[in-house]
């Protein structure tokens, strides 16, 4: 499953709440024991405070029997002293325990423990109010009805059940805190369980989306180098076939002047031929006019001269464009040497150089003082401007004052374009126009639009574009007849130098 | 016509035919009589020119053609400026291109003129006049 950041963050936001409820979980658990401790604490201390009571009492019942039996045997009432004593302090220590008694069990024993001590107290009390009125053997008989002694035994064995109830009780407590200290250990060693798992996770998470994201990023790169290798090849391929074509051309070319070169040599010897027979057709005329027929005179005097010239001008035209093709095929292997262009100074120096003929028509032209400057090869731009300047002169519109305008203009170019951008270029004329139809063919080699009463092959604008081509570049031509039109030049602002060919 | 100019021998390495006649026959218009040797491939012609039957010290003027079927006219021009006799031996190439670097490439290696075709005839009958006459002022230093 592919891992996006967005899940990624889930994950984490999720984990981290595990991990925090698992640590809050904890400290509460903590907290908890803690208070359970307190309680416990406190409740060892009543038992304590329970069991001290109870044996204080009892050590003040016993003090009780212990001045009795001294009384009785001496009839000294300084032997009553203990029982005084206890006497005075037995019911504080009752109240005391049964104030810290808390269990019904506790309350029944301590009351239980009250009723025995009052008893106790009330046979004590007759045994000596006996003695004091001088019946002692009456106390001795009170003594001996056995009452006081099981008062003694009920009361030790209350207070034993007392003790007893209290220390089950601490021990139950005891054990209950062993089992929630036992239990929060179990709890706490889970909770370090699941942060731990927790952690784990999280890491684990990270180093996985991690991965995912190396391998996206090794994807990434396998895929650019890729079409890197794409676009080399392909760049490499175009090399070659432009290269073939350029070949081809000049192989055509110079293998098709060879032939053209004997037609034209040939009709020069034809053409001497025919003016020697032209010579014989005349002397024959003034000499023999007999001899002549009508047709050896149209012959010699005429049809071959006109045939002559028809060879002539149709080999001539065709010398022309062979050397345009050569020409082009030049242009295309010549090597780019780019350096940096001022370009109004170069144009305005083309722009010189037509002046004169723009003088004769009343033309004007005008290059802006501030056309983008480049970086690129100076002969293919003289070439380009000085074209299109030519061909703006030559079809300027007689009916109306010409203008010739260049300008330009800088042009950050499309995402991905050449480094530092574009520049574009305008010459725009309000000569005599092109209708749409001719926009694209005009760019043709040997293709030539409107009447076809200037000089001109057909050569310059396929010329020009070959070169904006090589540049880098791109040429439209935006016209209307009648009105004018506007070349349009889109150039790298920084052409890279080329391996040209130069072999021939 | 000056007679050591004539003693020139021309060697014409020329494939096309028609060429070859063209050239011939505008040579005699133009008054140039020298003996015109003519071979059709670049072998035939470094056959004669270092063979047994070639000049041998001989002056002789090289028109060279630089398409030729099994070589290049330029393999020839620089067997002849290697030759110690033949590399005062002058040459025109001629050509059916203007290739600027073609020109540039026959003169450093020692061409003398260079024409482009279609010729001019007439200045290319000069041109072999005045080579020839200039091998010939050279030439008299040598002669006996």
């Amino acid at each position: 499953m592919p891992f996006t950041r967005t899940a990624l963050g889930r994950a984490t936001l999720a984990l981290l709440l595990v991990g925090f409820l698992c640590l809050l979980g904890l400290g509460g658990a903590t907290l908890w024991l803690v208070e359970q401790t307190r309680g416990f604490t406190a409740r060892v201390e009543q038992t304590q405070l329970v069991r001290s009571l109870a044996y204080q009492a009892l050590a003040q019942l016993q003090n009780l029997e212990t001045g009795q039996r001294g009384y009785l045997l001496t009839q000294d009432r300084a032997y009553l002293a203990p029982y005084e004593e206890a006497r005075a302090r037995l019911p504080d220590l009752l109240a005391r325990l049964a104030a810290v008694t808390v269990t019904a069990t506790g309350r029944q024993m301590t009351g239980e423990l009250g009723r025995l001590a009052d008893e106790k107290l009330a046979e004590l009390a007759e045994t000596i109010a006996l003695v004091d009125a001088g019946n002692l053997p009456g106390a001795v008989a009170v003594v001996r009805t056995d009452r006081g002694r099981r008062l003694m035994d009920e009361a030790r064995l209350d207070i034993d059940r007392l003790i007893g109830t209290t220390t089950t009780r601490l021990t139950d407590a005891t054990g209950r805190l062993v089992a929630n200290a036992r239990w929060l250990l179990w709890v706490t060693l889970a909770a370090i369980a699941v942060i731990v798992l927790v952690a784990g996770f999280s890491l684990w998470l990270f180093r996985r989306y991690a991965a995912e994201l190396e391998q996206a990023g090794r994807e990434v790169q396998a895929a650019n180098a890729a079409l890197e290798r794409r676009v080399h090849e392909r760049t490499a391929d175009l090399e070659a076939a432009n290269a073939e074509i350029q070949r081809f051309a000049y192989i055509v070319s110079h293998d098709l002047r060879a032939p053209l070169v004997n037609v034209m040599g040939f009709t020069a010897e034809f053409e001497i031929g025919v003016e020697s027979l032209r010579a014989l057709v005349d002397r024959v005329e003034a000499e023999a006019p007999a001899l002549l027929t009508a047709e050896a005179r149209t012959a010699a005097r005429e049809d071959l001269p006109e045939a002559v010239s028809f060879i002539r001008s149709s080999t001539q035209r065709m010398d022309g464009l062979i050397n345009a093709i050569l020409r082009l095929s030049r242009e295309g292997r010549r090597r780019l040497v780019p350096e940096r262009l001022r370009m109004a100074e170069l144009v305005g120096g083309l722009a010189k150089t037509v002046r004169h003929q723009l003088e004769e028509r009343g033309a004007v032209i005008e290059v802006a003082p501030d056309l983008p400057d480049l970086t690129s090869d100076r002969i293919a731009l003289e070439q380009i401007f000085g074209n299109l300047l030519d061909n703006a002169v030559k079809y300027l519109d007689p009916a109306r004052p010409g203008r010739i305008e260049v300008r330009g203009r800088l042009d950050r170019g499309p995402v991905g374009g050449p480094a530092g951008g574009q520049a574009v270029y305008e010459v725009e004329d309000n000569g005599r126009g092109i209708p749409a139809r001719d926009h694209e063919r005009i760019f043709e080699l040997f293709r030539r639009s409107g009447a076809q009463d200037r000089p001109g092959e057909g050569i310059g604008l396929a010329h020009v574009r070959a070169l904006v081509r090589r540049l880098g570049g791109s040429i439209g031509c935006d016209s209307e007849p009648g009105r004018g039109s506007v070349f349009r030049i889109v150039l790298p602002r920084v052409t890279v130098a080329t391996t040209g060919d130069d072999q021939p | 016509m000056n007679t050591a100019a004539q003693a020139v021998t021309i060697v014409m390495v020329e494939d096309d035919e028609g060429h070859a006649r063209l050239i011939e026959r505008n040579l005699k218009r133009a008054g140039v009589f020298n003996e015109v040797r003519h071979f059709a491939s670049g072998t035939a012609a470094i056959e004669h020119l270092f063979g047994p039957d070639g000049p041998n010290g001989r002056p002789v003027l090289v028109l060279l053609d630089l398409n030729l079927p099994d070589m290049s006219g330029f393999d020839i021009l620089a067997k002849l400026k290697e030759d110690p006799k033949l590399r005062f031996a002058p040459v025109i190439v001629l050509t059916t291109t203007d290739d600027e670097r073609e020109i540039r490439r026959g003169y450093e290696l020692g061409c003398n003129v260079y024409i482009t075709k279609p010729v001019n005839y007439e200045t290319f009958a000069q041109a072999i006049r005045q080579l020839g006459l200039f091998l010939a002022v050279i030439q008299v230093p040598e002669a006996p």
